[in-house]
């Protein structure tokens, strides 16, 4: 049987992270009275509530038959590293190197293969951006690489 | 009378040049985003946030409360061209909007969705009015268990009101709690959950949350399925002409669907998709012959329309006059005014009437604006759905990124958009919702603040949400709402166990 894997997961991947809530939040913060809440009750709490929730999402769903999402893996990977590359590419690359990057590498997921039409997207949207945020907005971040 | 000063005054405001551009900015762009599958108003005002910390708190209100409605708009188009909603809540108007459209009467459905979408605002606006001064008053009687009373009462409504996984909506709900409460403590001055990290101290920045959990996700979900859709044909002017029998239906559908809207609108953690399926619902059941829906009848279009822009509109009563947002759009706008050091609540009223007047007058000019501009310029949204997703989503990355980082100028937050994009990206794929972290996570700190500040003040003694009636009738309702969703869970269950057992000797 194909059992509901999302939910197994989903449940197991929450209540675990409840749990590790819960117990770091007891060990670091003064969880306090009723009366006087430390600020660590809140968070134990909910942490205890989250591990509990985890536990009943995950446990039917070990009996359940469930369909797999098409889980799109290289599309994920290349907008993040897009996001990625411009995050870290923004204070040492400048706007316009790390837009093109990020522009270029979020175009790789799109399932229309050829490489024109990317470069001509690459060089749209680096155009736009640096007339829309440093000409129109007035942004302050470096246009190229530090000099 | 107070309400007539107070329009007069809204009406200064409003009409004020600076706010009149960004009103008409944000329904033209909450269209466009509307009409576009792939983004929704959700991932819109994320994007827009930004903007608004450089203009006045007024102007971006009206702004993103422009977006807000002209999606509502905009979902339409494609739900009846395409049978792709370009918002959740436009997923009804494809029932029978594809089918007329499909039969050659697109243009009336069209016209039938705008009409309507504008007749259920001016309900919405009414309401809003007369509700608003009514809560306001009851809400300055409310201590601090009542509000953390209802604040919960709103966040379990919105998990399991119209949900078929309570468990997993509240563990959202729950999960959006916990980082919530990443930041220093107010009370104790305590950083918690940071683990050091000096960009966090301030607590996970609104932006990137919702950029990340909406922008992001969104996008690395959409770009293989939002460039299947097909290309729709072009609709002349002259197709919109309703006929006198389409008239005649659609008018009680619209005062019922916005009537039907501005009630759960109002009512925490509803909101406006679940008004539309519900006045889809109850058009069929007093339908006169039922079997039409489905097929193309126009009472299917007009109610969910009115409903889902009443409702939009009432979605600011309990946000602005309590402080409490019903929806996750609604979480947005508190935050942009939060930003802004506005706090909503009771005192709003009173405090900024020219916001909250300004606000109302916008909606009825932006709903107009709407009409008068859609109606002739539907030929350009048609053309906006040829353009292919993957044109546009590297430049919503790149505006992603850059939205973040204007912020507060840093880059940490870029970097926590892509772990936040990804995790979202990983809950969307196993069917949680999103919009109900976002929830959580700005009503967190509230509902921690006013339960520390109850308890004290009782002296620890937790019966005081017992003993106030306000908040007695809150805590009953809330145990009610779990009470009827566990039923409806064991009947599901029950009733699903034969069928599996049956699928399992099949399979």
């Amino acid at each position: 049987m194909q059992r509901d894997y999302h939910d197994l997961w989903g449940g197991a991947v929450l209540a675990a992270t409840g749990a590790a809530v819960a117990l770091y939040c007891l060990g670091n913060y003064d969880f306090g009275s009723l009366r006087q809440m430390g600020p660590g009750f809140f968070p134990v709490v909910l942490g205890v509530i989250l591990t509990l929730l985890g536990v009943l999402i995950a446990l039917p769903a070990w009996f359940r038959a469930g369909k797999a999402a098409p889980f799109a893996a290289l599309d994920a990977l290349a907008v993040l590293a897009a996001i990625a590359v411009f995050a870290f590419g923004l204070g040492r690359l400048g706007l316009i190197l790390s837009t093109a990057g990020a522009t270029l590498i979020a175009s790789l997921a799109a399932p229309r293969p050829g490489w024109l039409w990317r470069v001509v997207l690459t060089v749209v949207v680096t155009a736009l951006t640096w007339l829309i945020f440093k000409q129109g907005l007035q942004m302050t971040v470096p246009l190229w690489p530090g000099i | 009378m107070a309400g007539w000063d107070g329009l007069i005054s809204g009406f200064a405001v409003a009409l004020d040049p600076s706010v009149l551009i960004y009103c008409v900015l944000g329904v033209v762009l909450g269209t466009v985003i509307g009409v576009l599958p792939g983004i929704g108003a959700m991932a819109a005002i994320s994007l827009l946030l930004p903007i608004t910390f450089y203009i006045s708190p007024e102007a971006a209100l009206v702004m993103l409360g422009g977006v807000y409605y002209g999606a509502q708009y905009g979902g339409a188009v494609a739900s009846i061209l395409l049978r792709l909603p370009g918002t959740p809540q436009s997923a009804v108007t494809t029932l029978d909007g594809y089918p007329m459209a499909q039969q050659g009467r697109a243009g009336v459905a069209l016209f039938a969705s705008m009409v309507a979408s504008f007749a259920g605002s001016l309900i919405g606006i009414v309401a809003l009015v007369w509700l608003s001064g009514w809560l306001a008053g009851a809400a300055t009687k409310f201590g601090a268990a009542d509000y953390a009373a209802m604040m919960v009462l709103g966040l379990v409504a919105a998990s399991t009101i119209g949900s078929k996984r309570p468990a997993k909506a509240f563990a959202m709900v729950i999960l959006g709690l916990i980082l919530g409460c990443v930041g220093t403590d107010v009370n104790s001055g305590v950083a918690r959950l940071t683990f050091g990290r000096a960009e966090l101290f301030d607590g996970i920045n609104l932006v990137a949350l919702a950029m990340g959990l909406f922008g992001v996700a969104e996008v690395i979900g959409n770009i293989r399925t939002a460039e299947r859709n097909g290309v729709p044909e072009r609709v002349r002017l002259r197709q919109l002409i309703p006929t006198r029998q389409d008239l005649r239906r659609m008018r009680l559908p619209v005062l019922r669907g916005g009537a039907l809207g501005c009630f759960f609108g109002a009512l925490p953690g509803t909101g406006s998709t679940i008004s539309s399926f519900l006045s889809y619902a109850a058009e069929r059941r007093v339908a006169r012959d039922p079997s039409r829906f489905g097929q193309g009848a126009i009472e299917g279009v007009a109610g969910p329309e009115a409903a889902n822009n009443a409702a939009a509109i009432t979605a600011f009563v309990p946000t602005l006059t309590l402080g409490i947002p019903g929806d996750p759009i609604m979480a947005l706008m508190l935050g942009a005014l939060v930003i802004h050091g506005i706090q909503p609540g009771p005192m709003m009223l009173e405090a900024h009437p020219g916001m909250f007047w300004g606000l109302v007058v916008s909606f009825g000019i932006g709903n107009l604006l709407l009409l008068i501009l859609n109606l002739p310029l539907i030929g350009i949204w048609v053309s906006l759905l040829r353009i292919p997703f993957r044109w546009l989503y590297p430049a919503i990355i790149v505006f992603v990124c850059l939205g973040v980082y204007s912020v507060r100028g840093s880059t940490f937050d870029i970097a926590a958009v892509a772990v936040i994009g990804a995790a979202g990206y990983l809950l969307a794929l196993a069917r949680f919702n999103p919009a109900l972290l976002l929830l959580g996570f700005v009503l967190g700190p509230l509902i921690e603040t006013n339960l520390r500040r109850a308890m004290l003040i009782s002296r620890g003694d937790p019966m005081v949400f017992l003993e106030r009636p306000i908040s007695a009738v809150f805590v009953v309702a809330t145990v009610l709402l779990i009470l009827t969703s566990l039923l409806g869970v064991w009947r599901r269950a029950r009733s699903a166990a034969p069928a599996a057992e049956a699928s399992d000797r099949t399979g």
